[in-house]
């Protein structure tokens, strides 16, 4: 099969993947936290507390995604300037 | 065969028994889902203590204290596990358990029929020559049309339950001519382009296969679209030379390009291996994107179902790979904020939560943004096509102006970009779930196969 690529030659590449990835997930994590809590509010009966508390749990767990991803590009590049030093 | 076949029986009992119990989740309550998934389980784990018994009673330490120790651990699992099956019968749908019990004999009886099925000589020559095996492909497919047909849920139901073609072409004229309504009816939207299912749709509005097909029609497309990229492939392959032909040439070229985009992000240690996944992916979603761009064909990615389909396939093998990369144990550390002091112990109960949401966000992204983009597209050339045809409407022009060029030029950039996004998402979700400091590629070294 093919050769492995140039090192670091997708670094950009990967980067921007991750960063990517931030926008829609802080938008669609609070979503996917309401409609879950909506979901269970139907189902036991509890509206509208388990809604307020996926919105809210929506809202760390973006934030907590985002932190990670932000982490992980910070570490690439600081790998990269290791690898340039 | 033996341990391995078994291990093999284990992996296919559990992803058959997680599709099945979500699609009898979807279908005839959550309760039966349940009692499906939790009777493959109990099952499988039946399975796991007897071959673990055989182990040491048959092993060569089997007259040892440690061997008779766990001999008497492996008994207690067991006798706990007919606890619990106790339990879950007085709980679940019995009809449920059972089912779920079977599925691993089921899956073994087919393994075996199957590896029988291949050693033999019939299979061997069947298989010899391409044109027979295809015409073998086609007899089952057909078979399983048959089969489906004969469902009433799926293909049996009353015409009058099914959707019908438009009785009238739209006031945008034969350039714009609708396929049928979207299931349901009440969409008072703009309607996409006329495809050949459509059209056999309005041509036999009383047939029940037509209807059928209609119903199935971004399946129909994806299968078609699968088939053409089966056939490029096979006919890139079936004479490989030194000094490649043209089609050989443009192929090892994409996938070779592929192959350094995902090795290039994922590290050379870690990226082969996911190299078939993502590549296919990628090329899957760019032809289903550009499908649509065929006069008489449409794009199975403008449909919920096909792009919900792709995202959780991806949300799947990541959660696998998690499983495989950090072990049962090691995913749920992982789930949990991998807690190591007594504050982060007390903040599981917010973390797990809150990661279960995080990685269900995942596919609701991947399957909505592809959605939303070649619907859009596709929305949009109807909006311009129809805008041309009533320009000179005036006139009595049997054609319109083609506003709508510019915007098929649009749509090639856009579906490639939106194959790539894809694409890239998933690549990414994979590197997040990898484990940590794996993907420096200073620590590569041999990519692992």
């Amino acid at each position: 099969m093919a050769k492995p690529p140039e090192e670091d030659a997708y670094a950009a590449l990967r980067s921007s993947g991750l960063l990517l990835a931030i926008p829609t997930l802080l938008i669609v994590s609070p979503l996917a936290g309401f409609f879950l809590g909506v979901w269970l509010d139907r189902w036991l009966h509890t509206r509208p507390w388990l809604s307020i508390v996926g919105l809210a749990l929506g809202f760390v767990a973006a934030g907590r995604e985002t932190w990670l991803i932000y982490r992980r590009t910070l570490e690439a590049e600081e790998r990269q300037k290791k690898k340039e030093k | 065969m033996g341990l391995e076949f078994l291990a093999r029986v284990r992996s296919s009992t559990l992803w058959l028994a997680v599709l099945a119990a979500l699609m009898v989740a979807n279908y005839a309550g959550w309760r039966m889902g349940l009692g499906l998934a939790a009777g493959a389980a109990w099952s499988l784990a039946n399975l796991w203590t007897l071959e673990r018994l055989v182990v040491t009673i048959t092993g060569s330490e089997r007259r040892t204290a440690p061997s008779a120790r766990r001999a008497g651990c492996v008994l207690a699992g067991m006798l706990a596990l007919f606890g619990a099956g106790a339990l879950l019968l007085r709980g679940l749908p019995p009809a449920a358990l059972v089912a779920g019990f079977l599925a691993p004999f089921v899956v073994m009886t087919f393994k075996a029929a199957a590896t029988l099925l291949l050693d033999s000589p019939l299979w061997a020559r069947l298989t010899r020559s391409p044109w027979r095996a295809l015409a073998l492909v086609l007899g089952v497919a057909a078979l399983a049309w048959a089969v489906a047909a004969s469902l009433p849920s799926l293909g049996g139901a009353s015409p009058a339950h099914e959707p019908q073609a438009p009785a009238a072409a739209p006031a945008a004229g034969h350039a714009g001519e609708p396929a049928a309504k979207p299931e349901g009816g009440s969409s008072t939207g703009p309607e996409k382009f006329a495809n050949v299912v459509s059209v056999l749709v309005k041509a036999n509005p009383g047939a029940e296969w037509a209807h059928r097909l209609h119903r199935f029609e971004p399946v129909v497309f994806s299968l078609l679209v699968a088939l053409l990229l089966s056939l490029v492939a096979f006919l890139a392959t079936r004479k490989r030379q030194l000094i490649p032909g043209p089609l050989q040439n443009g192929v090892e070229y994409v996938v070779e390009l592929l192959y350094d985009f995902v090795v290039g992000i994922l590290g050379p240690k870690y990226g082969p291996r996911y190299v078939p996944y993502l590549g296919t992916l990628f090329v899957y979603i760019l032809a289903m994107n550009l499908f649509g761009l065929i006069p008489f064909m449409d794009s199975p990615t403008s449909s919920l179902n096909v792009t919900v389909g792709l995202a959780l396939c991806t949300f799947l093998y990541v959660q696998y790979t998690g499983i495989r990369e950090l072990g049962a144990l090691g995913y749920v550390d992982h789930m949990a904020g991998s807690p190591r002091s007594a504050i982060s112990w007390c903040m599981v109960p917010i973390m797990l939560p809150v990661h279960l949401i995080g990685e269900l966000a995942k596919p609701v992204s991947l399957s909505c943004r592809l959605f939303g983009n070649v619907f859009g597209e596709d929305m949009l050339l109807v909006a311009f096509t129809s805008l041309g045809v009533a320009t000179l409407s005036f006139m009595h022009s049997p054609v319109g102006i083609p506003w709508q060029f510019p915007f098929l030029v649009l749509a090639l950039l856009t579906s490639t970009i939106q194959a790539l996004v894809f694409t890239v998402l998933s690549t990414i979700y994979l590197l997040l779930m990898l484990p940590h400091e794996e993907h420096g590629h200073e620590e590569a070294s041999q990519p692992v196969h």
